[in-house]
């Protein structure tokens, strides 16, 4: 058996790409996200990229293999409440999980890649900017 | 092996979280298993500074 948990006041400002905010029990939670960020100096967006190039999105993650069994297990609840009086949230992103209440399995990825680009400083390179 | 767990009464106050992000869990709550992986790269390569160009040929062109 699980407890119940109480919350008197939730407030959450953002949950975005991939992330969930789960109020009551739940039997499996999973979630995923890819992200490739590119920053670049000016406005330029070239389409597809090539994601699938770059092995931060292929390569394998080693997984926690689950440990043997405990032989005897006694949970005893003696009291069968969580209590919260407030919980604050900003932000959730990127296959984060915000969950009240119990749940059996919780399993989550993010594989993320920055690529930032700047101009090339060097005199008489083409460059937007300041002056231009 | 025995192993027993005593779980007594939890009260929690005022709880302020400024972000939860990349596979993490926030859970209030039980849970009997946890698995997350996170991630995340920016090797010296990331940065490029010279032409803007897209970073792999575009297929076809």
């Amino acid at each position: 058996m699980k407890r119940t948990s109480i919350v008197q006041a939730i407030h959450v400002e953002t949950v975005i790409i991939s992330s969930i905010l789960q109020i009551g029990d739940s039997e499996q939670i999973s979630a995923r996200t890819r992200a490739l960020a590119v920053q670049r100096q000016h406005e330029l967006f070239f389409g597809a990229e090539g994601e699938r190039i770059f092995p931060v999105f292929t390569k394998p993650i080693p997984r926690w293999s689950s440990p043997p069994p405990v032989a005897s297990r006694q949970t005893l609840h003696q009291s069968p409440v969580i209590s919260v009086r407030s919980i604050r949230v900003l932000g959730v992103s990127s296959s984060a999980v915000v969950h009240v209440g119990s749940t059996s399995t919780a399993e989550a990825e993010a594989r993320i890649k920055h690529i930032r680009q700047l101009a090339d400083p060097a005199p008489g390179s083409q460059t937007r900017g300041r002056g231009s | 092996m025995n192993y027993t767990v005593i779980n007594r009464d939890v009260h929690v106050g005022d709880i302020r979280v400024t972000a939860v992000a990349s596979a993490a869990l926030f859970l209030i709550g039980d849970v009997d298993a946890v698995n997350l992986s996170s991630a995340f790269d920016t090797p010296p390569e990331a940065l490029i500074i010279g032409p803007f160009v897209p970073l792999v040929p575009v297929r076809g062109e």
